[in-house]
């Protein structure tokens, strides 16, 4: 981190010094032992003699240089903070409202097939739990092998499957796996 | 006791008795009559008059969930760039020692990338090595470690099926989610029209079995598919045409896509596409997209 302010600040800071109360002072590093340990006990522990910076931020004189070339002004600030806070909101009012609209067209759907057909509605709305396997699922997880003992083991019923996967910042070197075959079909 | 809320929440208020079994026995008594034949001209497996007796239809709505994260806009991208100039004028010293050997190249290239994005945080005076009283540049430079990038190149963020605009492919659009529709001749007439793969329902089968059976008979299994749920996440009645009073509903459960891809037999499926909702409104006829429009993502 630089510390490389060129011109002195001439008008008086109005930033207060960043602080933090300290009880031990600067003492000389004890030279005997493991080189790693002296090295982290010397970044935790900075001694408070307040004559230059210190990773662990006991005292940190040109605070107040360098927010002033940071930002623009304080109103400046304010406005773009709440400027943001505002795009957050409007994004947090959209993703709600689709939500909203899912649920009403998923409760609509439950409603209708309650009047239609109720063994329907009643399996439909049976919860699974994920941790049961019956006993036929136990019997045939053990008899299956490598790729496909690892696809049918990671389709639990009631749970997600583990190759859905979360969208990253760049694709996929292979791109989608167009030549997937489905089991007993290997190759 | 969350499941109790859940039930309780799926059926009307106020709540009566219930009566499962006379509801449904009412059922099938008014639908043993002659009734016109459900909203779909794919082959009905096994058994076809059992499963014409309910007016039900199970449709999936098959998703790609988006591969790629979405692109920040202008302003958040400004913002976040501010955040983190302010953040850089305001962290602590950065420990060098702690984190690096001292004079190690990993060092030599830590420092000399903080300077670049210090001098693009603040500007020039900021973040320039320091010199000595020649002039002459004192410690590492970006010559330095010129030859030592190796990061390994990663894909770019639009395919190239992007710009050809195959709408089969299954890589295009990596940040949208996409939905994949059929192209089939609907009813008598013959007509043909875009909508989700759907099939009728059989006897003894609950909606989201119904589901998985019509999409691997409509669009082959060679595809690795999940279904999220039990529940349809939308219905859809199409305004009947027919004489009898007996309506036709669509049940659409939710499934995703996570590898292979659809095969078709043209001989009832002429056509398959993965689209976007907003591509979708072209193609799908107005009553159906209006039915269907509130069930999808938006992006």
């Amino acid at each position: 981190m630089s510390s490389s302010i060129l011109t002195p600040a001439k008008a008086t800071l109005s930033f207060r010094v960043s602080q933090v109360p300290v009880r031990y002072a600067g003492r000389k590093p004890e030279a005997s032992g493991d080189p790693k340990k002296d090295l982290i006990r010397r970044i935790l522990y900075p001694s408070n003699l307040r004559n230059k910076p210190t990773p662990v931020g006991t005292w940190r004189p040109e605070v107040g240089h360098l927010l002033q070339r940071a930002i623009p002004s304080k109103q400046a600030h304010e406005t773009i903070e709440r400027a943001w806070n505002l795009h957050l909101r409007h994004t947090r009012w959209k993703r709600e409202a689709e939500l909203a609209r899912k649920f009403e067209c998923m409760r609509k759907a439950m409603e209708e097939l309650e009047k239609i057909d109720s063994k329907l509605y009643m399996g439909a709305n049976k919860v699974e739990d994920p941790r049961v396997w019956t006993a036929a699922e136990l019997e045939k997880s053990s008899q299956l092998r490598g790729a496909e003992k690892r696809a049918f083991d990671w389709r639990i019923r009631g749970l997600f499957p583990r190759e859905l996967r979360l969208p990253t910042d760049t694709p996929s070197r292979n791109g989608w796996d167009y030549q997937w075959k489905p089991l007993g079909e290997s190759v | 006791m969350w499941v109790r809320n859940a039930l309780s929440s799926c059926r009307r208020h106020p709540r009566g008795p219930f009566h499962p079994f006379s509801r449904s026995l009412a059922t099938e008594a008014s639908t043993s009559s002659p009734v016109a034949p459900p909203e779909s001209s794919l082959p009905q497996t096994s058994h076809p008059k059992t499963s014409q007796r309910l007016p039900i239809t199970t449709a999936i709505i098959l998703n790609r969930s988006p591969l790629i994260t979405r692109t920040p806009s202008l302003f958040e991208r400004a913002y976040y760039a501010y955040q983190a100039r302010i953040q850089r004028a305001l962290h602590n010293p950065f420990p060098y020692e702690f984190w690096f050997k001292e004079g190690s190249p990993l060092e030599t290239r830590f420092r000399v990338e903080d300077m670049k994005r210090e001098r693009k945080a603040f500007g020039k005076p900021f973040g320039m090595p320091a010199t000595d009283a020649e002039g002459n540049v004192v410690g590492p430079t970006y010559e330095d470690i010129g030859l030592q990038e190796e990061d390994e190149e990663s894909m770019p963020r639009t395919h190239a099926v992007d710009t050809q605009g195959d709408v089969k492919s299954l890589d295009r659009k990596g940040q949208r989610n996409l939905y994949l529709l059929i192209k089939a001749k609907s009813g008598e007439e013959g007509e043909e029209i875009w909508k989700f793969p759907e099939g009728g329902l059989q006897k003894g089968e609950l909606l989201h079995e119904a589901a998985a059976r019509d999409l691997t008979a409509v669009c082959g299994p060679y595809m690795d598919t999940w279904i999220v749920s039990r529940k349809p996440i939308g219905v859809y009645n199409p305004p009947s045409s027919s004489s009898e009073n007996s309506k036709s509903f669509t049940f659409f459960c939710k499934a995703h896509i996570l590898a292979g891809q659809v095969r078709i037999d043209k001989k009832h499926v002429l056509d398959f596409a993965w689209l976007t909702k907003q591509e979708m409104e072209s193609r799908l006829e107005t009553d159906y997209w209006l039915g269907v429009k509130d069930i999808l993502s938006d992006f």
